[in-house]
């Protein structure tokens, strides 16, 4: 049975960059792009604000038809895999040793929803691929089309710790001789209309307070934050075992060293700093850490105020207090299904670059007592890193991630 | 609406779902399977000439015709029916 897992490839596209190298650019550069969502579907009687993806590139091998009949969340996953495709080689491996894990749940609701506006009075005209669109494993069965993937393909969802449940799941495949290879995906949460009004309702989703300042409205961990700023992203990571990338030639960008997923028991959004306490542990001694032995981590830091505040003291209760600390979120925003696999990336990409990227918006932290990155990116080499996520319904994950020497 | 009218609105539907065959010049022997359009793609053809003629016929009725010349005599008979 292999025994470690590692990240052989990636691919990422956010508001502020498509591809890995003007993703990171864009992180370190402190770049942001919100406004008042433009995408049809997305505003009823509203303004609500987020960062939208631009015009999506894409390779010209990939044939019109393929792209005709792509929903925006099957868009973003072709570019974002073909990327990460190309970036670990994927074209040398048997395509019966691959595998594909899309994290996210209902990530296709705004075009569901113009369907269901468009054909409310005209039902006998209902598009066929209705019957398939509105199934999220479509991405699953589209993606493994394209690229000819053979050996397993299904979704696994947990709310915005998706992304990051993706990334263990494929892993477990990868660690059980399931697959060589296996591509966590985090799905473009696409919402409508109908999702904003309900996260805003629950009091999630940030206020109008900013509605003439967008650029100030996404503000992970500052003390005028009062909620998350949905950002469109999508990332995909390569998970293989370390005698496959070793056999391929590959130098991998990190190990994942360990991992905890706990429940809080509670249905609710609320978070629980027990819960995300464990799941911080949990991940450390799976991966035979001391707290100390973290440099840097990346939060889950959505803006939420008792979801900012919760995760600071788990961190101090576990002994993290040492640790560098920015908040991606804060530059993308919240990319609910997509965060948690978009923030590995985004955290291996700063491995990479040895630096770490600014945190938009932080003027006085709810904690200053943290080594926080402010409004600079600053050099930092990083050899381990926790990357964490949590999701409504009490489910948190944390990874323990370790470069490749 | 004349035959010739419903094979263009079915060329133009066909484009629209297989974009590769852009400059396809359509004849009424021409079956969909044997320009690329898979069980799903032809449904969506069928679906969208429907619409735009706003006329619905049954699943089992499309199942008949043969190439898109009887498909075509197909709609125009539910036409002249309606």
């Amino acid at each position: 049975m292999p025994h470690k897992a590692v990240v052989t490839g990636v691919g990422v596209i956010s508001a502020t960059g498509q591809g890995k190298d003007a993703f990171a650019k864009a992180l370190l550069d402190g770049k942001t792009a919100f406004g008042v969502m433009q995408r049809p579907g997305r505003q009823g009687e509203s303004s609500y604000l987020g960062a939208e993806i631009g015009e999506i590139v894409f390779s010209s091998g990939i044939p019109r038809q393929t792209l005709r009949a792509a929903s925006l969340s099957a868009q973003a996953a072709l570019v974002v895999l073909q990327e990460a495709w190309i970036d670990a080689r994927l074209s040398d491996v048997d395509p019966r040793r691959i595998g594909l894990i899309v994290g996210g749940s209902n990530v296709q609701q705004r075009e569901l929803t113009q369907v269901h506006e468009t054909y409310r009075d005209s039902l006998e005209f209902l598009r066929p691929t209705y019957a398939l669109s509105f199934m999220d494993s479509d991405v699953c069965g589209f993606c493994s089309a394209h690229f000819g993937i053979r050996g397993l393909a299904y979704t696994v969802g947990g709310a915005s710790a998706s992304g990051q449940l993706a990334i263990v799941q494929a892993a477990q495949a990868v660690l059980t001789n399931q697959v060589d290879v296996c591509i966590a995906l985090g799905a473009l949460m696409d919402l409508s209309h109908w999702e904003c009004r309900g996260l805003r309702a629950l009091g999630a989703m940030g206020s109008d307070r900013y509605a003439n300042e967008p650029e100030l409205a996404c503000r992970p961990f500052d003390r005028d934050h009062d909620g998350f700023i949905f950002g469109e992203s999508c990332g995909a990571v390569v998970i293989e075992s370390l005698e496959s990338s070793q056999r391929r030639g590959l130098e991998p960008y990190a190990a994942l060293r360990g991992w905890g997923i706990t429940m809080d028991g509670n249905r609710n959004p609320d978070p629980s700093l027990e819960g995300e306490t464990q799941a911080i542990q949990n991940a450390l001694d799976a991966s035979a850490w001391t707290p100390a032995q973290i440099d840097y981590v990346n939060p889950h830091g959505t803006g939420s105020i008792a979801g900012d505040e919760t995760e600071l003291k788990a961190l101090h209760a576990c002994g993290l207090s040492g640790a560098w600390l920015n908040a991606t979120k804060s530059l993308i925003g919240h990319g609910l299904s997509a965060a948690g696999t978009v923030e590995v990336i985004a955290t291996l990409l700063q491995m990479q670059a040895g630096r770490l990227h600014p945190t938009g918006n932080l003027e006085n932290p709810i904690d200053p007592t943290l080594n926080w990155v402010k409004d600079k990116s600053i050099d930092h080499p990083i050899e381990t890193a926790l990357t964490l996520s949590m999701g409504f319904g009490g489910i948190n994950t944390a990874l323990c991630w370790q470069r490749n020497n | 609406m004349t035959k010739t009218e419903i094979l263009n609105l079915i060329a133009h539907h066909t484009r629209e779902i297989l974009p590769g065959l852009d400059s396809h010049q359509f004849v009424a022997a021409d079956r969909l399977v044997d320009l690329g359009a898979n069980s799903v793609d032809r449904a969506e053809i069928a679906m969208l000439v429907q619409e735009s003629l706003a006329l619905s016929v049954s699943r089992v009725e499309l199942f008949g015709p043969r190439n898109i010349g009887e498909l075509a005599d197909l709609f125009l008979e539910k036409l002249d029916a309606a």
